[in-house]
């Protein structure tokens, strides 16, 4: 049986969750020092009274930092430099940094188009700037990333101190997204790497020497050392589905609701597996290729304001202080939730109170203040209801390429709701009413992140594009690029390729994998005057996201 | 800025033969082109996901021979490719789009009234079954189509051939000189849409100059003059000059230039065949001239070698077309079979070549002219020794068409006539009726 910490750092509070033999031991919430993390974790640590440090088999890890750090722009300058080519105009897109377009072009095969012009490279002048980071990213550069690596060598060469990053190693289509991601990791690389030696510290301080691991966007988890900075963005999320996936059998279809103070996070998991959003995420005004779970932030949460308008209300996307019958004096959904006794904490008095300022002074009748209470819920339970919608939508609406894919869409499932956040309690029955769905709350849930950190199992993803007429492939996921010396027309020796990639990158990551999943190669003969003269294949293996146990209560 | 739909649907696993244009490959590139520029992270576009056609769907427009089951198994990719049409069509007529792009393969403009196999690798008429579509579920009235591939669409123009209120214009290189040998300015329309079909031939080597200059010049007043609530682009892509089917000198800006000045409210993707030199290009010049997007940066690879025709060239050529054009006069046979009811009825006698195939349909046609509606259609096709018929009641149809349709409806079925089989389209009420001896009556 495993031990495994799971932890969870906030901006507010730290979580953490202790598993021993396989059962949760201690849970530990602790404040948040943002200007002293080394002595936040040894709290926890300290908090969740480990009996043996060398039995731990491996800490995980979820963090706010690097979102936070760009939700609130603190990411140093990064100059970016473009291959754009030809095509859409560039600024048809909104672009939240600045960039410099120079000449050079790829087509999609990854054939020179046009080559740089070595006399725009002489006037950047990054020095004079004083540029410490620079990006360069080229149209279609994840066909070949030629351009890309030629201005790296003369950037190196005039100014070998700078930290440069090729877009390339983001082998995605999307040229706007590859620029935003590759710039927006090397902006925050920096300060990931401060907070992997402040990790490394407190656990190295606690006498541990478990490997630690770092939770990703898409629910998965690598190694401190291997994991691209910008992959830790929404871990929080992704963490709270992979907790309510350890409450549920292996194979259930669940939506997920996690209630907070003024934002509800949704998410969705098919026969055991969740959601994978089909773009990359979307973090403040940067579109990025980061793979992530497909979740709804809905701004709602049981310390919304709740204020009167017209001859109704609404609920505002806002807190200002904690509910009246916690104290505060703005009516709020737990003031509701407290008022019709669906929750046991707080004032009832007090609720009741919040409850009638929103009404005029001759309706505050016990009928009356209980449908209004009755409203409040229902209304925050339609938001849910609206989000969980526009999920399953994602899911069923996928885009299809295949006559086959089309012929045979999704079944529909049938699904459970698992709850669980402050409110959880107080919409248990309104949800369940709204979705038609059996609701169980969710067990933990002041430390959900830190629980589904925990037990989170590592993702693994290999997407083969192989030109044979080209003589290249690369891989999708870690933007390789090579020579392929094999048949014009690969037939089985292609999945013996992707095996040696997936075994050699599963290795470079020092990562264990079962069940993984392959998909189909697809082939595209390449046909000129009427002859085949190569192929284009793709074919991809994943390791979906998951937890490796269950917990019971 | 418009807010632009695309359904993009290549069918990856559907081929019409390993080295057949029509292949996996089509739109594999096109596909790599606009997901690295990054195309539907355009705030207007929105992307939507394909649907299957129904059988009623298509029958609505055109006549599955001998019958609907022998056409099935080969029939998914084209239901799908049409049903994208209809998913697309149903967004922009809700307004939730201005416009869109129906991105699909298979193509479908060579496609025609009655069906008996693949021809110039289409099977069904996708912009076809979307106008019969918008008429019989949203009321819609008047459409225009306008062909701007590189042939004639005349799978199209035989659907429409006798229908006032859908104007049919298609720009195509010369029969002459390619496929399907068809398009002359003289098809002009049926007795009762004279002057809806209009054929633009042009000769090989017309380039973008000369091509926005007939569309400004010719099409553009044409298609204002009968003030369409619809307007439909079947938007081939093999004027390319990188074309390897034909002989025109287009560029990507210049189908960019197309869009924008045809202003379609759909455009349906038809031929192209150029699919490394110029699909990627020229499908986003299109996507991004619909979404009001500057399409002038886009540029294919490849420089024009062949020689273009000059404009000064090309417009003594096009003022005699039109005159030609103009003075074309109706020149109709009436043929009144016995059993025909009461009427003048137009004979048309044609035949269509399944090239796909390989093999011939014989087809004798018959129209009621009639000045109150679109008039009654009676049409007898054969393929080798096979024979089925196809009666349509227009929409719209005027009570003495309608009853003409019910009556020539049931003389097919009488006991002693010798006909196997046959079809009535009823637009009017929008029913469809499958007749076969053996088997008796089906309705959709
Ligand atoms: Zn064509
Ligand atoms: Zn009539």
């Amino acid at each position: 049986m495993f031990n495994r910490v799971g932890i969870d750092v906030g901006g507010t509070y730290t979580d953490a969750v202790y598993f021993h033999n396989g059962r949760i031991q201690h849970t530990a919430k602790v404040p948040t020092q943002s200007d002293n993390l080394v002595e936040t974790l040894m709290n926890a640590f300290d908090t969740l009274k480990i009996s043996d440090e060398q039995e731990i088999n491996q800490i995980t890890v979820s963090t706010t930092l690097v979102t936070n750090a760009i939700l609130q722009n603190r990411i140093p300058p990064v100059k970016l430099l473009l291959f754009s080519g030809n095509g859409m105009k560039i600024d048809a897109l909104p672009w939240p940094v600045t960039y410099t377009e120079l000449t050079g072009e790829m087509d999609f095969r990854g054939r020179e188009i046009e080559a740089p012009d070595q006399k725009e490279w002489e006037k950047l002048q990054l020095q004079r700037d004083n540029i410490s980071h620079a990006a360069i990213v080229g149209k279609f550069s994840h066909r070949n990333r030629l351009h890309e690596e030629q201005l790296a060598a003369y950037l190196k060469q005039h100014n070998p101190s700078l930290t440069l990053a090729l877009g390339h190693e983001w082998g995605q289509a999307n040229f706007y997204r590859r620029s935003l991601t590759t710039y927006l990791n090397l902006g925050v690389s920096d300060l990931y790497h401060q907070f992997a030696q402040q990790l490394q510290t407190a656990v190295s301080a606690r006498n541990i020497q478990a490997p630690i691991y770092i939770l990703k966007a898409d629910g998965g988890s690598l190694p401190l050392a291997k994991i691209r900075p910008i992959d830790s963005i929404y871990s929080g999320p992704a963490a709270s589905v992979l907790s309510a996936l350890t409450q549920t059998s292996s194979d259930a279809s669940s939506i997920i609701v996690d209630i907070g103070g003024t934002t509800t996070d949704i998410g969705l998991t098919l026969s055991g597996a969740p959601l994978i959003s089909s773009k990359g995420a979307q973090i403040g005004d940067f579109s990025t290729l980061v793979r992530s779970l497909a979740v709804r932030s809905i701004p709602v949460g049981g310390d919304s304001v709740v204020r009167t308008k017209d001859q109704g209300f609404i609920i505002e996307e806002y807190r200002l202080g904690p509910a009246c019958c916690l104290g505060g004096d703005r009516p709020t959904p737990t003031d509701a939730m407290r008022y019709l006794k669906l929750i046991d904490y707080g004032d009832e008095q007090l609720a009741e109170e919040g409850l009638a300022s929103l009404l005029p002074p001759e309706q505050r009748t016990p009928q009356l203040l209980h449908d209004l209470a009755a409203e409040i819920i229902d209304r925050v339970v339609d938001r849910i209801a609206e989000a969980v919608d526009s999920l399953k939508r994602e899911w069923k609406e996928e885009p299809a390429y295949k006559v086959w894919e089309v012929l045979h869409p999704h079944e529909n499932k049938e699904f459970n709701t698992i709850v669980s956040g402050g409110g959880a309690r107080g919409v248990t029955t309104a949800l369940g009413k709204r979705l038609k769905t059996t609701v169980q709350l969710g067990a933990f849930s002041e430390v959900s992140n830190a629980l589904g950190a925990a037990l989170a199992r590592p993702t693994f993803d290999c997407t083969l594009h192989l030109d044979t007429y080209m003589k290249q492939y690369r891989v999708e996921e870690t933007g390789e690029q090579g020579k392929w010396t094999g048949s014009l027309r690969p037939h089985r020796e292609v999945e013996g390729f992707l095996e040696t990639l997936v075994q050699q990158q599963v290795a470079h990551y020092g990562i264990e994998i079962q069940d993984m999943e392959k998909e189909p190669f697809d082939f595209f003969p390449i046909v000129q005057n009427y002859q085949t003269v190569g192929q284009i294949i793709s074919g991809a293996v994943h390791l979906r996201p998951g937890v490796i146990g269950r917990v019971q209560e | 800025m418009k807010r632009t739909g695309i359904l993009f649907f290549p069918a990856f696993d559907w081929s019409l033969g390993d080295s057949h244009p029509e292949r996996e490959e089509r739109l594999l590139y096109t596909q790599e082109q606009l997901f690295e520029e990054g195309i539907l992270d355009l705030p207007q576009i929105k992307q939507f996901s394909p649907r299957v056609a129904t059988m009623k769907d298509v029958l609505r427009t055109q006549a599955l021979f001998p019958n609907p089951g022998a056409h099935t198994e080969s029939l998914d990719p084209h239901l799908i490719s049409a049903g994208s049409s209809l998913l697309l069509g149903e967004a922009q007529v809700n307004g939730e789009i201005d416009n869109g792009f129906v991105m699909a393969r298979p193509p479908g403009h060579h496609s025609g009234a009655t069906v008996w196999g693949n021809r110039g690798f289409c099977s069904l008429n996708n912009e076809a079954i979307l106008v019969n579509y918008l008429r019989a579920r949203f009321g819609k009235k008047r459409i225009a189509i306008v062909d701007t591939d590189v042939h004639h669409g005349d799978g199209t123009q035989d659907i429409f051939y006798h229908d006032p209120n859908v104007l049919f214009i298609s720009l195509h290189q010369d029969g002459r000189t390619l496929y399907p040998g068809s398009g002359f300015v003289n098809e002009k329309g049926g007795p009762n849409a004279w002057d809806q079909t209009l054929n633009i031939p042009l000769p090989p080597g017309t380039g973008d100059e000369g091509y926005h200059y007939i569309l400004e010049n010719w099409v553009l007043p044409r298609l204002q003059a009968f003030a369409p609530e619809i307007i439909i682009n079947s938007a081939g892509q093999d004027n390319h000059f990188t074309d390897p089917l034909a002989s025109m000198n287009l560029t990507a800006r210049g189908y960019g230039r197309i869009t924008e000045l045809l202003r379609p409210d759909l455009a349906v993707l038809e031929g192209g065949y150029s699919i490394e030199g110029a699909l990627p290009y020229v499908n986003l010049a299109i996507l991004l001239a619909l979404a009001g997007e500057d399409y002038h940066h886009v540029r294919e690879p490849q420089k024009l070698k062949r020689t273009t025709l000059t404009l000064a060239a090309l417009k003594p050529y096009i003022q005699d077309l039109q005159k030609q054009q103009q003075t074309v006069k109706q020149s109709f046979t009436i043929q009144n079979k016995p059993y025909f009811p009461k009427g003048n009825w137009i004979s048309i006698p044609h035949s269509v070549y399944y090239d796909t195939e390989g093999f011939q349909e014989t087809r004798h046609d018959y129209v009621r002219e009639c000045s109150n509606c679109a008039g009654t259609v009676y049409i007898e096709s054969r393929r080798y020794t096979e024979k089925s018929i196809l009666v349509r009641i227009p929409f719209e149809a005027c009570p003495i068409c309608e009853q003409a349709g019910y009556d020539l409806w049931d003389h097919l079925q009488k006991p002693n006539e010798g006909f196997a089989n046959g079809m009535l389209q009823n637009q009017l009420h929008d029913k469809q009726y499958l007749w076969n001896r053996k088997e008796g009556l089906m309705e959709f």
